[in-house]
């Protein structure tokens, strides 16, 4: 019931997005992420668009998966634009009443529209074809260097796995207290902000409680299977960057060398 | 001896002067050898679950000994080595699950251990095959049903190699077709792999299976032997509030009223040929 | 005696219109009569879950309609909540739904809800719990500090509170202990037999409903494989373990007498009938006097 969202999802797969390095992958994405927001001319927006593209395409998983991603923004991105739009400084091109629409306000919308959908879709490509524990296993390999600093790599990559692993069980568990106590004439559609609120007690508490049963367990059931914390541990699945890594790398690189180029050389839009 | 329990006392209450104190486990010895297949039994609070805690040192004795392979479980030392030759599998099969993917959840145990990661690829195969769930290794573990839960959650004692598992109550929250995977897993990996299983149970059906079974209660043993010793005992058992097979019970009140029964039966077709028998 | 429930033609599809379509429920037809205490079983999967939800209106049946009392429960979609108070459900594991300061509140929850209040809601409230076998001294504690097995008959009793006219109990023994199962099973008896409510019993204990219902509900893959006296479902062994499903052991062992060539009558449910049986049998046969 509450647990149909597409965005954030994984689909396994052996596309070429799936198969780099998720370390490679975590690093481009973040810096990709960065550089769409110091566009400032079409020339430099449409190098990312047409990379965002590119991605999508190499990932294999079906367009319809990422309309149902940008379907959840859609509104959102709208409002934007349309603010955006009626906001522009300079001379106004077209006026009604106090809605002035001027050539800066239509580069702004379209700016905004561009790289909100771009940040949705590299996001999206990002989680459909990384696998949870691919992703928090970059993160704890790429944090490494903090250990030095005594900042607890280990501990937080441990919480954030096992909060991944159990977030469906919880969805699932949420429902059935919610069937119980409906069954006992729990009324949680109708009525005002508060009484609404007041509604979900009978299923935060035994959730709440729930949850601390279960995390006293997992301790439990990880002492049994001798875990003491996060030095002397090995891993069955070993990350090794290959050719493909380098060249996605070198790729992104590429990508930020032609923006900046861009920006340079040419004139900012907006 | 594997196992040795050696007149054990603990308590959950914190001591208070003057306050008697209830002991979940009161004075126990009992020792387990290698290979059997041991299954205590007794109704809920008798103290087999904390009694079982107490053989991977996740509970250590008010007073009283447990030694494991001659180590001591109060030797802090000794504790990971025990825990590395004693595994523990308890009751709910999804709060013993760490990963979001079921061969990385097998491959934690070893992960511990520091085993280098062509040998933890290696054990966790080994011990999927074994529990037959090898086919479910890329599967999400929240979507599988009790039973192969409870399964992967052996997978995962098993690729430690541990040479006893102990099993607190593992088949409580299954249905009929989840217990029978788990027995039959366990029976063969305590007949095929000479894994030594001490299974903590209050269904009488899957005691029958076992070598040698103890029975508890008020954290003491009140009597121990093999299946059909102890199930013959009926009236005692019946006495401390546990549960006998239809066939025992059966079999035991025809023996009340006047009827010639040697062996008490453990199942229905030991039932069924005895009464045909005895009606001949 | 009237038809208390009515199920006509009860379809219920998970995901319909997706790739991951299931059909839990296919075209179930039956009828319930007041104060029957009915057994519900099937293999994992076969769809009672689904079904037991769609009599108390948390799930709408995708085809097909739920008549309480000869009307059809969805009539007024707005109003479903009230079938709730009508037709009460008491979840597996249902220690798990506690939530309140003390037991006694917890237990007035789902009556409050239904608008009992003042002496008729207490009444109700002491009413359940004696039913349950909860001692006075509990109902003030919070609900977290009693024992699992009190938990278990706490919430059940929350239930109960609501005087609901159908009591729908999905394997309310399960995870208990023999000890547990027995006095457990003895107070739905006793609640049954008192209230004159009826009962629907979702059970994997063969032996558990070979001892308390009087008729049983099989389902098999979302469709009703039978529904008869417990006696005749039981009598058909082979029947049953064709779709998954076994007999009580006693059951078994006299069948296999039957098939051996004794004369034993078919659909034996418990020990003390065996007994009887047998004992009627050796006694001819001057075996014992």
């Amino acid at each position: 019931m509450v647990r149909d969202v597409a965005f954030g999802q994984y689909f396994p797969g052996k596309s070429l997005m799936h198969r780099l390095d998720p370390r490679a992958k975590l690093v481009c994405f973040i810096a990709f992420v960065v550089l769409i927001f110091f566009t400032f001319n079409y020339a430099s927006l449409g190098l990312i668009a047409a990379f965002t593209i590119f991605m999508i395409a190499a990932s294999g998983v079906s367009p319809k998966f990422y309309f149902k991603s940008l379907k959840v923004i859609l509104f959102v991105v709208l409002i934007t634009s349309v603010l955006n739009l009626f906001y522009g400084s300079g001379e106004p091109i077209w006026q009604w009443w106090i809605l002035r629409v001027t050539w800066n306000g239509i580069h702004r919308a379209a700016f905004v529209t561009v790289r909100i959908i771009c940040l949705i879709l590299a996001s999206s490509c990002l989680t459909f074809t990384t696998s949870p524990t691919e992703l928090t296993d970059a993160m704890e390999r790429l944090m490494k260097p903090l250990t030095a600093i005594h900042f607890p790599v280990h501990e937080i990559a441990m919480m954030m796995s096992l909060a991944l692993r159990f977030v469906p069980t919880l969805l699932e568990e949420t429902d059935k207290i919610m069937q119980a106590q409906k069954a006992r004439g729990a009324d949680l559609e109708s009525g005002g902000f508060f009484k609404r609120v007041k509604a979900l007690i009978p299923i935060l508490i035994p959730l709440f409680v729930s949850a601390f049963r279960r995390a006293y367990d997992i301790a439990t059931a990880m002492e049994c299977r001798c875990y003491r914390g996060g030095s002397g541990r090995t891993r069955m699945k070993i990350l090794r960057m290959s050719a493909r890594d380098i060249i996605s790398m070198i790729t992104t690189a590429a990508l930020i060398g032609g923006v900046i180029v861009c920006n340079i050389f040419l004139t900012s839009v907006i | 001896m594997f196992i040795s329990i050696e007149n054990v006392f603990f308590s959950y209450d914190s001591v208070e002067d003057g306050q008697p104190v209830k002991n979940a486990v009161d004075g126990v010895s009992l020792t387990v050898e290698q290979g059997e297949f041991v299954a205590v039994i007794g109704h809920n609070g008798c103290g087999k679950s904390t009694l079982a805690k107490h053989l991977n040192a996740m509970l250590l004795p008010d007073s009283g000994k447990v030694y494991v392979e001659g180590d001591d479980t109060a030797d802090e030392n000794k504790t990971w080595e025990i825990r590395e030759k004693v595994g523990l599998v308890l009751q709910n099969p999804d709060n013993q699950l760490v990963a979001s993917i079921v061969e990385e959840d097998v491959a934690f145990g070893p992960e511990n251990l520091g085993v280098p990661p062509k040998e933890i690829r290696e054990r966790v195969d080994k011990a999927l095959k074994a529990v037959g769930m090898y086919e479910y290794r890329l599967h999400a573990p929240y979507k599988l049903s009790g039973g192969q839960k409870q399964r992967i959650a052996i997978a995962g004692i098993l690729a430690i190699q541990p040479q006893c598992i102990v099993l607190d109550e593992p088949t409580a929250m299954l249905d009929p077709s989840g217990r029978e995977e788990v027995m039959s897993t366990l029976i063969r990996l305590n007949k095929e792999m000479g894994i030594t299983v001490v299974l903590i149970t209050h269904y009488m059906d899957e005691a029958v299976s076992a070598d040698r079974v103890v029975v508890m209660d008020s954290g003491k043993v009140l009597t121990q032997g093999t299946p059909g010793e102890v199930f013959s005992q009926v009236e005692l058992l019946k006495k401390h509030r546990l549960d006998v097979p239809q066939a025992a019970e059966l079999a035991f009140r025809l023996k009340g009223c006047g009827v010639k029964i040697d062996r008490i039966p453990l199942d229905e077709e030991e039932c069924a040929q005895m009464l045909l028998e005895v009606m001949k | 005696m009237s038809h208390i429930l009515e199920l006509k033609n009860l379809s219920f599809v998970y995901g319909q219109g997706t790739p991951f379509e299931k059909k839990a429920v296919d075209n179930l037809s039956a009828t319930i009569e007041k104060g029957e205490f009915i057994g519900i079983i099937g293999h994992t999967g076969s769809g009672k879950s689904t079904l037991v939800q769609m009599l108390n209106g948390l799930m709408k049946p995708t085809s097909g309609q739920v008549l309480l009392d000869g009307r059809d429960i969805w009539t007024e979609p707005k109003k479903i909540r009230e079938i709730r108070f009508r037709v009460g459900m008491v979840f597996q594991y249902p220690e798990y739904q506690l939530f309140e300061d003390t037991v006694y509140k917890d237990i007035a929850f789902g009556a409050k809800n239904k608008g009992l209040e003042g002496d008729a809601l207490d009444k109700a409230v002491r009413r359940a719990a004696e039913f349950t076998g909860l001692k006075e001294e509990l109902l003030d504690k919070s609900p977290f500090d009693l024992s699992g097995g009190e938990k278990r008959r706490a919430a059940i009793a929350g239930v109960m509170a609501m005087e609901p006219e159908v009591l729908i109990l999905d394997d309310p023994t399960a995870g208990l202990d023999p000890m547990g199962r027995e006095i457990l099973l003895s107070q739905i008896v006793n609640y049954h037999k008192e209230r004159g409510v009826t009962v629907l019993l979702v059970s994997h204990s063969m032996e558990d409903i070979a001892r308390v219902a009087d008729r049983i509900m099989v389902l098999n893959h979302g469709t009703l494989h039978d529904f008869d006296k417990t006696k005749s479902v039981f009598a058909k062994g082979d029947d049953l373990r064709k779709i998954g499903l076994k007999v009580p052991q006693i059951t078994r062992i006299m069948q296999t007498l039957r098939e051996r060539g004794t004369d034993v009558p078919d659909g034996v449910l418990t020990v003390d009938e065996a007994l009887e049986v047998l004992s009627s049998i050796l006694k001819k046969e001057g075996k014992i006097w």
